[in-house]
């Protein structure tokens, strides 16, 4: 194993032969070199390359070594044998920047020899430091390197580097040619482990991204740090593997990335007088203005030199992942071996086609299907829904496809369909991720394009905008499972949170506007959201809703940070600017991910907890005060002219008239193309007393019927649904002053009778309707579903909780349970409730896992319940659901 | 000197800060704490679970002052922190011997 053809820097210095003569004194050497480092800096500072830089510099320090090493022999009267001087780490592969340490292995032939050498290594030492160069030396005897030092991995990756300098050549080759090759091969698997876990907690040290706005060169993701691991990776593993060596123009790539990255290590260097190697704001500047490293010597603004930085750094970033994923795989564990086998068993059968699961990531069996974008397209679908991430190689065939435009793409334009597919997965950020780096996500969404590797300077932010707007969206996908205290409260939002594709690609856009010359980010970001609206295609209530949510981004964090929460006046007006449950859960959730990503600090648990409480408070206010406020249809002139301009023929009298007395929630949470529906069934109740519109959504279907009020018609409904096995997820239930009842419910086909048997719709359909309209009775319908839902055993206990409160609304007792959710649950609620003479004014229910939530206005006559029919209905609700 | 912390309210601190800075303070210590005096929590309750709020959020503002600024600073936190509610906090003052900046050790009031 040898150092000499590594590729970026191979200056070739060779080694000077041991001097003889009469020693030089410091005072004629000292100023010597300074006078040669202040030639190499203004050399430097003229415009040399790194390369050239770093070749003088180690040239200068190997002189010195070597001369003051043969002077202290000659002093000594000794002679080189048993002892030789390697230079190890960065010296020893010549890259020795101007502040860096001299590693250097003095290595002894036998203990005898390491005890007669002790004057002169700690004279030699002490000479050179008085020279001005800072040593870091380590004495090793033959026998010792060839035993491994299982705590000290990195003095073993060191010596991967070395390189003789003076003394017994006889000796260092000796470890050269014959001890260390023999003992590198069996320590192999040891390094390698090693050298994958050092770099993994160095990359975890820095957040896993290179995108820092003050990174260090040498170790953040994306340094030189990383360019060396790849060599040592390299280095370890002999490659076999034909197909997967790096191609020459990566090779290339390589190689201007780390000439890039060396002219800032050194400009650091010399601009702190010392080994810091952080690249800050200020220094940002002073390296944009003189065009460091680029060579064309046109000054940049600093953001447009520190896209160049993050381009180079995304190189050799790049390159150490994919060498550590794929060509220096540390044999994985059992446990690991079978959590990928039961991921990979999640990947269905048609995209076995293209990709497969290996070890946890995603492998492309067919690179060239890739040119048909869909498929590529699909592969993240793939990754979003299951959270298995592409393996470094299955991006490299894509990249390969979209930098080779003669492979002729076919359907490159990603749908919102497709792209809404993506975002509302349980993953998105898996697939993002790898679009991002790719250019794909630029190229779906352009705006994207304007927040690409963008400094923004504050002292708050730790990342580039659009690394930290991605980190928001994983952190919104770690809700899944929480890795901290502050994700818990959160956790069950994200995993219920309604429309999580509109709530992803807010988050995507909210900071674009960060790119754009004007002021206020948000209203860039606005505009960015009416472009990328118009190409998508979103539709107008999406639109609205993507707006809201960018608009309003920072409009949870302030409030807690300026209001009172425990004041309710401040919830209310809260809660009147975010209007709906469905919203506030979004703006909530998007505003855990944007506090949260903004540095690892930034979310403390204080912050947390204040936000929660925001959101707790906020969400009582609602379900609270739903039948407070009604709609005066007169006064909606807008959305009367929307629904007026859908509805055909019909007069505003006929629509007013339809609306008038809903709470107002129904027109927050219906587009004006799903009220223009409604009132088309509301037309059709002369001839049909019962109207029913039946929708099939992502992952359930959607009931609306309409009628007029009756005695337990809730239960009525809900029964027929538990009859039909379907189980309710959602529920509203609104009644208009005339007394027309619009109820909407969310179930899911557990049996999938009706996803099977289209058929069967019409009939679901007819059942419904004669029930509700007393021709057919329901008793039949429930019979023997209930005992087979009975039977299942619940994963986890609910325990019943029922809560009645008088004072939130001036007509109706508000009455609250959460309990087990089971199949028929509501209509058993629904019943006790027509049994014991309760009128449901307005109804909320929701689950969430396998706990109900629900929530009803409750009137008995006309007025609020009684304490003593609180208590009965409280002790009957309980004996039927424990 | 004197050594002035002050928990406030959250809600307030950003007028306090601006207050303080107006008045020429620059200088201060901002954590974020919970507790309670007088003013007790409450229970909060979201979908069938309680939520106790028995400590709740305050800042905490601690600066050093030389002496002739103490009664100033005390009159502005006061006017800006005081909602006249339950939970406006307190402010505490205590004598301090010494002061030593890090970067150049000087001494005394020289290294507010």
């Amino acid at each position: 194993m040898t150092t000499a053809a590594r590729p970026g820097f191979n200056p070739g210095i060779p080694p000077v032969k041991n001097m003889q003569g009469p020693p030089t004194p410091l005072s004629v050497l000292g100023p010597q070199a300074e006078a040669e480092r202040q030639r190499i800096r203004q050399q430097f500072e003229a415009g040399t390359s790194a390369r050239e830089t770093l070749r003088a510099l180690c040239e200068l320090a190997d002189r010195n070594v070597q001369r003051v090493f043969g002077e202290l022999l000659h002093v000594h009267e000794s002679t080189p044998q048993g002892l030789a001087l390697l230079a190890l780490g960065g010296y020893g592969r010549q890259m020795l920047f101007p502040y860096s340490d001299l590693d250097i292995l003095f290595l002894f032939g036998s203990e005898k020899a390491e005890q007669e050498s002790r004057r002169l290594i700690a004279e030699f030492s002490r000479t050179l430091w008085d020279l001005g160069f800072r040593v870091s030396s380590a004495g090793r005897t033959l026998e010792e390197c060839k035993r491994i030092e299982e705590d000290n991995a990195e003095f073993h990756l060191a010596l991967l580097d070395r390189r003789f300098l003076a003394g017994d050549a006889a000796l260092y080759d000796k470890l050269d040619t014959k001890l260390l090759p023999a003992s590198e091969k069996q320590a192999r698997g040891f390094l390698l482990a090693e050298l994958h876990r050092l770099t993994k907690e160095r990359l975890t040290r820095y957040g896993n991204t290179i995108f820092h706005l003050e990174p260090n060169v040498k170790e953040s993701p994306g340094g030189m740090r990383d360019y060396q691991a790849t060599v040592w990776l390299r280095q370890i593993v002999e490659e076999k593997k034909e197909s997967r060596k790096i191609t020459a123009a990566e090779e290339e790539l390589s190689a201007a990335a780390v000439d890039f990255l060396g002219a800032i290590r050194c400009f650091l260097h010399y601009k702190n007088g010392r080994n810091d190697n952080t690249l800050t704001y200020e220094l940002q500047a002073a390296a944009a203005e003189r065009a460091l490293g680029v060579g064309d010597g046109l000054a940049r603004t600093p953001a447009e030199w520190m896209r160049l930085y993050f381009r180079q750094a995304r190189t050799l970033n790049r390159q150490l992942l994919r060498y550590l994923e794929q060509k220096a795989p540390v044999p994985l564990t059992l446990r690991q071996r079978l959590f990928h086998a039961a991921r990979a068993a999640k990947l269905e059968a048609d995209h076995g086609k293209y990709c497969m699961e290996r070890e946890g990531l995603l492998e492309v069996l067919d690179p060239p299907a890739l040119a048909d974008r869909a498929i590529t397209f699909s592969l993240f679908g793939e990754a979003a829904r299951t959270g298995t991430p592409l393996s470094r190689e299955a991006e490299r065939s894509i990249g390969y496809i979209l930098t080779h435009p003669e492979l002729r793409a076919r359907n490159t334009e990603m749908s919102w369909a497709t792209l809404r597919e993506i975002l509302g997965s349980d993953f998105p950020g898996v697939a993002l991720r790898p679009m991002q780096r790719l250019g794909l996500l630029t190229e779906t969404l352009p705006e994207f394009g304007m927040i690409d590797s963008l400094v923004v300077r504050d002292f708050y932010h730790r990342y580039t905008v659009d690394e930290h707007t991605l980190r928001t969206i994983e952190h919104l996908q770690e809700l899944a499972d929480p890795p901290d205290a502050r994700g818990a409260h959160f956790a069950p939002l994200w995993k219920t949170v309604d429309r999580r594709d509109l709530l992803i690609l807010s988050l995507l856009l909210h900071d674009v506007g960060k790119g754009m010359p004007i002021e206020n980010h948000v209203t860039g970001s606005l505009t960015a959201l009416g472009s990328a609206a118009r190409r998508l295609k979103l539709s107008p209530e999406e639109e609205a809703e993507v707006r809201f949510l960018i608009e309003h981004h920072l409009d949870m964090s302030a409030t807690i940070q300026r209001r009172d929460i425990f004041d309710p006046a401040t919830v209310s007006v809260f809660a009147e600017s975010v209007g709906t449950q469905e919203r506030l859960q979004r703006l909530c959730l998007l505003t855990y991910a944007d506090i949260h990503s903004v540095n690892p600090e930034a979310l403390t648990p204080w912050k947390a907890e204040m936000l929660w409480q925001l959101f707790v408070a906020t969400s009582n206010h609602f379900s609270r005060t739903l039948d407070r406020d009604r709609l005066h249809a007169p006064d909606e002139v807008p959305m009367l002219e929307r629904v007026k301009a859908l509805a055909g023929e019909a007069t505003l009298e006929e629509i007013e008239r339809f609306l008038e007395g809903f709470p107002r929630r129904y027109l927050a949470v219906h587009s004006a193309a799903e009220i223009a529906a409604h009132f088309a069934l509301y037309q059709k109740l002369g001839a049909e007393p019962v109207q029913t519109e039946l929708i099939v959504t992502r992952h359930a279907f959607s009931l609306t019927l309409l009628t007029a009020d009756r005695p337990a018609l809730f239960a009525t409904i809900s029964g027929v649904l538990a009859g039909w096995g379907m189980n309710i997820i959602k529920a509203d239930a609104f009644a208009n002053a005339a007394g027309v009842v619009l109820d909407t419910f969310h179930f899911a086909d557990l049996h999938r009778t009706l996803e099977l048997n289209p058929g069967e719709i019409e009939r679901f359909r007819k059942s419904l309707a004669d029930v509700v309209n007393g021709k057919a009775a329901l008793e039949p319908l429930l019979k023997g579903r209930e005992k087979a839902s009975r039977a299942r055993t619940p994963k986890v206990a609910v325990e019943t909780r029922i809560t009645f409160d008088d004072s939130s609304s001036a007509h109706s007792t508000l009455m609250e349970i959460v309990t087990q959710d089971h199949p028929g649950l509501l209509y058993e609620i629904g019943s006790a409730l027509a049994r014991l003479g309760c009128n449901i004014e307005v109804a909320l229910i929701d689950t969430e896992g396998q706990k109900a939530i629900d929530v009803f206005y409750l009137t008995a006559q006309g007025k609020k319940l009684s304490p003593q029919k609180q208590e009965l209905l409280r002790e009957v609700l309980q004996g039927t659901l424990s | 000197m004197m050594k002035l912390e002050a928990i406030i309210q959250p809600s307030r601190f950003e007028s306090v800060k601006d207050a303080l800075r107006e008045i020429g303070i620059e200088g201060m210590t901002v954590t974020e704490v919970r507790g309670h005096g007088r003013q007790k929590g409450h229970t909060e309750v979201y979908r069938g679970r309680e939520y106790t709020v028995d400590l709740l959020p305050k800042m905490k503002l601690e600066m050093v002052l030389p002496d002739a600024l103490v009664s100033r600073v005390v009159d502005t936190i006061l006017k800006t922190a005081k909602t006249g509610k339950i939970g406006d906090g307190k402010i505490f003052l205590s004598r301090v011997e010494e002061a030593i900046r890090i970067r150049n050790e000087e001494r005394g009031e020289n290294a507010l």
